[in-house]
This record gives structure tokens, sequence and C-alpha cells, in this order.
């Protein structure tokens, strides 16, 4: 949670860390590391086996060290609370993706440096002749680049995203199986017991991770559903969807924050979809709601789920939330990324929060402005100026045309620029658009807070 | 820019583990 004035502190029940995000950052990168590494250097105690030569022990070495982090991408995806929190959902989910390139790299530069050592290995690639402990190997990296491949091009194969998932799940469970396997068969580190039994223990926490994501949190989920008591019709082919706890208290979130939303299905479905909440946080009674466009898939059945549906909300996640001491807060929203700044604008006015806001705002047309009338409205509550900027605006229009970009949010913000506290979200396009904005206009990166919504 | 975070940090964690591995084959190549 970023530093917090003591005012708005008093509206937080959920207070995860005094420390600072730069702290917690250092220390889960550090648990991350040893966690990786440990078990490695592990190997170099007790009784050693005969010593090889470099090139020989640094494929096993990286071997180790690329199944340990495929391992622990379990624990990056449990969506432990306290760790995303201090980097930020898209952050960890980018850092996932990305950590597996690199354990693919490590596990598949393994063989290719004992081929390159001795060619006639290169005959243990055949799966039909290889020995079984080979054979285990070839498997782990089959299902290793297999499971890289369909997360890369999955929508070029044209594969369903509930489809992918399971087998997401399933390609890396056969690939670090698989790789614990043969590093056992093979026997050379792990022919000691001592060391056998630290990595079996590590493949058992690495299926607990996974048990806990997909049986255990579920289990909590389950008994803690919530009910839809309105669907309402919002501008711009999109839909709120209010929710009310069924028999508990539901939760407190930040504004800003998203949950991961089960509606058709229970908790123990594979797939989750995250959507920001767009009311108010001051709710004391744990209703939620959330604004979701109709963009396809999941999205496009909103309007269908009636009214007194059971529906499961896991969450609070996010690190996008106000809780700064600034000056004003610039929110700049592009289509359905309005609805975390709605959730802001909300708590904002319920808080009787004096300080100025500026909502820079694209969408498509006029008629398309979700939450239009409201954000009108508001502006009587609280120091809120609204600049609409439209994308396909019709002649007579006298606001802001096109995409925002840095001409149109220095016309509107007071400077010193670097002051205010700014939030972004948007399509990926835009995203990238008003960071590279803001570095223009001299704004450090602390000052400024975006979570992509297509994170996943 | 948080992407590039991202991969800065997944740079760095490359880097270390690499690192790490040399040392380890290193010491036991030397041993």
């Amino acid at each position: 949670m970023p530093q917090s004035t003591l005012g708005e502190l008093a509206h937080l029940r959920r207070l995860p860390s005094a420390l600072p995000y730069v702290t917690r950052r250092a220390v889960w990168l550090t648990v991350y590391l040893l966690f990786v590494l440990a078990p490695v250097l592990a190997l170099l105690m007790g009784d050693l086996p005969p010593a090889r030569d470099f090139w020989t022990e640094f494929s096993a070495a990286i071997a180790y060290v690329g199944l340990a982090m495929m391992g622990l991408q379990f624990g990056l995806t449990a969506r432990f609370r306290y760790v995303t929190e201090p980097w930020g959902e898209d952050v960890i989910y980018h850092f996932h993706r990305l950590l597996s390139l690199v354990a693919l790299a490590l596990v598949i530069a393994h063989p290719i440096i004992l081929f390159i050592l001795d060619p006639t290995r290169v005959r243990l690639l055949n799966f039909f002749v290889a020995p079984p402990v080979a054979r285990w190997a070839s498997l782990s990296t089959y299902a290793l680049i297999a499971l890289v491949v369909t997360s890369l091009w999955r929508v070029q194969l044209r594969i369903r995203y509930e489809t992918w998932h399971f087998t997401h799940i399933l390609l890396a469970l056969v690939a670090i199986a698989a790789g614990v396997i043969h590093m056992i068969g093979w026997g050379f580190y792990l022919g000691d017991p001592g060391k056998r039994a630290l990595w079996i223990g590590l493949l058992i926490f690495w299926m607990g991770l996974l048990l806990y994501v997909r049986v255990f949190k579920p289990l909590f989920i389950l008994r803690r559903p919530y009910v839809v008591t309105e669907v309402r019709k919002e501008r711009g082919d999109s839909w709120t969807l209010v929710m009310q706890p069924q028999r508990h208290r539901g939760f407190r979130f930040t504004p800003g924050q998203f949950g991961w939303l089960t509606i058709w299905g229970g908790p123990f479905k594979i797939t989750g979809h995250p959507f920001s909440f767009s009311s108010s946080a001051e709710r004391a009674d744990g209703h939620v709601e959330m604004t979701i466009r109709n963009l396809g898939d999941l999205t496009s059945t909103i309007h269908e789920v009636p009214v007194g549906r059971r529906v499961y909300i896991d969450g609070p996640y996010g690190a996008f939330t106000i809780g700064n001491p600034a000056d004003m807060h610039v929110l700049i929203a592009g289509g359905v990324g309005i609805t975390p700044m709605m959730s802001m604008i909300r708590t904002l006015a319920d808080r009787g929060d004096k300080r100025p806001v500026i909502l820079i705002y694209g969408s498509k047309d006029w008629e398309s402005i979700t939450f239009r009338e409201e954000l009108e409205a508001l502006q009587g509550h609280l120091d809120l100026r609204v600049v609409h900027v439209l994308s396909d605006s019709p002649a007579d229009w006298n606001g802001e045309k096109g995409f925002i970009n840095a001409e149109i949010m220095m016309r509107h913000l007071p400077p010193p620029y670097r002051d205010h506290e700014y939030f972004i979200c948007g399509p990926n396009r835009m995203m990238d658009a008003i960071e590279e904005a803001l570095g223009e206009i001299h704004v450090p990166l602390s000052k400024y807070h975006s979570e992509r919504y297509s994170f996943v | 820019m948080r992407r590039l975070f991202a991969e800065r940090l997944v740079l760095a964690t490359g880097v270390i583990v690499v690192l790490i591995s040399a040392v380890f084959a290193y010491l036991r190549s030397a041993t």
C-alpha cells in the first residue's frame, strides 16, 4: 500500500504492512532468489560425487535452477496478496511470463551444452531408443516448449482461453514432475538421500502451491458467496453487476482494486476473470459493484445474469490505489478503464475529500461515455473536472478530439506536473502513449500508477 | 514503464542465476 496520510488511514480497515513498497519488493526478490538458488547450492554440501569439467557442472547447475524457477511459477500466480501488492498484479504476471522464457532457455541449454561436449549424446533425444532417465528429461523439455508456445501464440493458434488455462497447468505439472524424476533417476547429485529428500520436498511444496490455489482457496471462497441484486445497463455497451455478500460480511477494498469473478460455475472452475470494482469503497455492508463492457467471451453474457444469481469473488487485489499524499489526483481513463476511476471518484466524494480531481476520459463518441450523467452530477459534490476526449466526435463537438496525448494533458493540467498523483487505466496502446507522455513532462515513475486490464 | 520494470527485473534475475550457476560449476570443477 502506498504511504498514506493519517486521515486516509482511518478509512482503511486493511493495513497489510507499514513497510514501504521498495523494502517489501527487495524482501520478496531476496526470498525468490533464495528459493531458486538455495536448493542448488545445497548440492555442494555433504558428500560430493566425483568432480567433472566446468561446462558439465554448469549445464547441471542451470538445469536445477531452471527447474526451481519453473516450480516457483506456481507461487507467482497463487495470488498471495502480500506478495503481489508491492508490485501490482500486471507486473507479477508479466514477470511470470518472461521468467518462463528464462527457465526454458536454461532447461534447453542444459542438453545443448552436453551435446556439444559429447555429440554422441544426441541419440538420447530419440524417445524410442533412449533410456528411461533420458526420456523423462525429453518429456519435461517438450512439455515446457509446448507450454511456452501455447502461451505466446494462444490467439494465433485459436485456443480458447479456458482450454489453454487447463492445458497450461497440465503441461506445467508434467514438465516439473518429469524434470524431478529425471534428476532423481540420473542420481548424480540426488543419489545422496538428504539431497534427494530436499528436492522431493521442493516438488511437494510446488504442488502444494497449486493445491492451495485450486483447492483450498476455492473452498474458502465457496463459503463466502455473493448474490447479484441488480444488473444495470450503462452507456458504452457495459453492464454493472451489483452484488451483496450472502451470510458473511464481505471484504473491504481500496478504490482501484479488482477481484476475480466467477459467474457461471463455482469457485473450483479453473478460469476466473479479473474485473475492477466500480463502487465506492466506503460502503460498510460489503456491497460491491463491477462494471463490465461487452468485449466478447464471458463479458458478452453479463446482461443474461439473473438477479438472485450466486456468484463468487476472489479479492481484493491490486496496487492501483489512491492513498498517497497528493495535491491533486489526475485520472486518465480510456474506455472501460473508467471503472477503477469511478470507484476512486465515488470514494473521494463519499469521504468529502476537498482536493481537486481531474479526469481525462477517452471514449469513442458522446453516446458511449459510460457513467456520463453520474460524472456530471458528481462535479457538484467534489472538486472534479472532467475532460472528455472523443475519437469519433461529431462536427459540432468543441471538446478534445482524437486520443489522449501529452498536448491534451498539458492543456488541462496546472503545472508543476510532477506534484500531482497520476492514475492510468485503458487499452495497452493508450497506456504506452500516456506513460511516454508523462515521461516527456518529467513526471517521475513514483508519481504515476497504471494497471493494464489485459494482463492475463 | 511497468512492463519495462518487469522486464528489467527478469533480466536481473536471469543474470544472477546464471552467475551463481557459474560459481557452482567453478567450485565443483575445481575440487
